[in-house]
């Protein structure tokens, strides 16, 4: 056996077991996810939406799906690494993995595709509820791919970060609550960029997902808030930055050796 | 060729020093056992060697492979037990199995098989689906040296195996681990039972305070540490022992019994059964008794 294959079968092997994971308690990872976003399509969608004026030529209801599906793929990347790592310490199959001739890169990069299927799942399931409310061709799918692919990745790479830094139980909820929840919703994903007063714009500037909201609308509408390039431009940085963080903890260790 | 190679070893907790430059070598064969108190610094030794600890000094070499430059090819031939359960919640015995061979490599249908293999051995196989959790505790202990095993490693390093393990299933590991290194695999093991080290074990090395204080083989261990004792069965009693005999530093078993000891000396001990038979006193029996790895180890570690 060539050490390529072997090397491929041992990643291949943390996929799977990531991806196991979160499939067999599905009722607790991917249902809510769908479920809360048919409830925000039905009633800020269909019933308030229909007091709100098209935004970009799209209805407010085919301009919230693109955002819920961004959404739910930067909570269910973060809630899926930091859960999956931070129950590995605590109760110690960490090390299970920490003993295998498997690469510091190839640990990380598992896990982090398990972050990947448990957001994609979650953001296609909202999409196909979408479904029921409107319907409309996905303007530029590379973009989809692109940003789905990337924020969801970075998200991931949050959720290993904090589940390497956290102590307790608590802690992976206080980012979600504190940080990751209102940037999110201040972001974009309810609200174009038009909609807020001029003077508080230059906020949603300063904020990430508000990069990563537009990119996502643009490849399934077509429509833009900020510049394109930018966008893929600070998701990519966003990315990088992030993954080199989560690598270098692992290869030294942190919270993981004593 | 040496299995394990460790030179100068140093571990650091903040700026407690876990670790004193430590160094030992195993030969590839071997049944190492390695000893030492609570704390002495055993799994801290270990986890080095397997990559959960990190440390400040010194290298660590498995068959010649440097365990942090050369990690995937060294983590590739270590099995290894950790005294703690240590299982995904999520997995059932058989997943655990399959799994773990998947990080080393191992194609699912070779996993597959292996695993079914360590199962049956291990008399895990009528349970192979159950969650983990619902495994008693004896049968985790199996699952983890099965876990440890799956890879077919060159080196099984074991952390306290038999921890909490009843008598039966202890000597039937004890045998598994005996036939495991008569087919060449390398052990290395850490151990509470001076019986178990005494037993299994080709060469011993002992730790105490993060410290070497001893590394031979258990036989040579025994006999340069060790010692007889003798005990004799006199043909009268006595109250106190006869000052002629007394100098050879014998006792009495008990005030009044007719049974002395003292501790065998080759030299001397021609003069002492003169001394003896000078007294008129006569020997009606004569006991001897090597002492234990356990009374050595108890000797060396105590409290310093």
């Amino acid at each position: 056996m060539t050490n390529l294959r072997s090397d491929l079968i041992g990643f291949k092997s943390l996929v799977e077991r990531e991806i196991i994971r979160f499939t067999s308690v599905f009722k607790q990872t991917i249902f809510p996810p769908i479920i809360s976003s048919f409830l925000f399509i039905s009633v800020f969608g269909l019933f308030l939406g229909k007091g709100i004026e098209n935004i970009q030529g799209v209805s407010y209801l085919t301009f919230l799906v693109p955002g819920l599906m961004m959404m739910y793929l930067i909570e269910g990347s973060y809630l899926n690494t930091s859960t999956s790592l931070f129950v590995a310490r605590w109760a110690g199959h960490i090390q299970e993995i920490l003993v295998t001739p498997l690469s510091y890169f190839e640990m990380v990069a598992a896990m982090l595709i398990g972050g990947l299927a448990r957001s994609v799942a979650e953001a296609f399931g909202i999409y196909l509820v979408s479904l029921l409310f409107t319907s409309f061709p996905i303007v530029h799918p590379w973009a989809v791919f692109y940003f789905a692919i990337l924020v969801s990745l970075s998200f991931s790479s949050i959720g290993m970060i904090i589940g390497l830094l956290a102590e307790e139980w608590e802690h992976l909820s206080i980012l979600t609550t504190f940080v990751i929840t209102p940037l999110v919703y201040f972001g974009g994903v309810f609200h174009s960029i038009d909609m807020i007063p001029p003077s508080l714009q230059f906020l949603m500037y300063l904020n990430p997902t508000f990069y990563m909201m537009n990119g996502m609308r643009y490849g399934m509408l077509g429509i833009l808030d900020a510049n394109l390039l930018l966008s893929a431009l600070v998701v990519f940085f966003f990315f990088i930055s992030l993954f080199s963080v989560t690598v270098y903890m692992f290869k030294t260790g942190y919270k993981l050796k004593k | 060729m040496n299995a394990i190679q460790i030179s100068k070893l140093s571990k650091f907790y903040g700026k407690t020093q876990a670790l004193h430059e430590i160094s030992l070598a195993v030969p590839a064969g071997d049944f190492f056992g390695f000893l030492g108190p609570n704390g002495a610094g055993k799994t801290t030794t270990i986890h080095a060697m397997t990559g959960l600890a990190n440390f400040q000094g010194g290298d660590i070499k498995v068959f010649g492979n440097d365990v942090i430059h050369d990690y995937r090819k060294t983590r590739a031939l270590i099995g290894f037990v950790p005294q703690e359960f240590n299982f995904d919640p999520y997995l059932s015995a058989e997943q655990i199995l399959v799994f773990e061979a998947g990080y080393f490599g191992l194609p699912k249908k070779i996993a597959k098989a292996r695993a079914a293999e360590l199962l049956e051995e291990f008399e895990l196989s009528g349970h192979r689906h159950l969650d983990y959790r619902k495994l008693s505790g004896g049968m985790k202990r199996r699952l983890l040296i099965a876990r440890g095993l799956i890879h077919q490693p060159k080196v099984l390093i074991l952390d306290e195996p038999t921890a909490g393990v009843d008598l039966e299933l202890r000597l039937k590991l004890w045998d598994f681990l005996k036939r495991l290194n008569e087919e060449g695999v390398t052990i290395f093991l850490t151990t509470h039972y001076i019986e178990e080290a005494e037993r299994l074990c080709k060469r011993i090395g002992v730790i105490h305070h993060g410290r070497m204080i001893a590394l031979d083989t258990t036989a040579a261990l025994i006999d340069q540490l060790g010692s007889h004792v003798i005990t004799l069965r006199l043909d009268r009693s006595f109250e106190v022992v006869p000052e002629p005999i007394l100098r050879f530093g014998v006792e009495l078993v008990k005030q009044g019994g007719n049974m002395i000891r003292f501790r065998k000396d080759d030299e001397r001990i021609s003069d002492l059964f003169k001394t003896i038979h000078a007294q008129g006193i006569g020997i009606t029996g004569i006991e001897t008794e090597k002492t234990s790895l356990e009374e050595i180890f108890l000797e060396m570690t105590k409290s310093t």
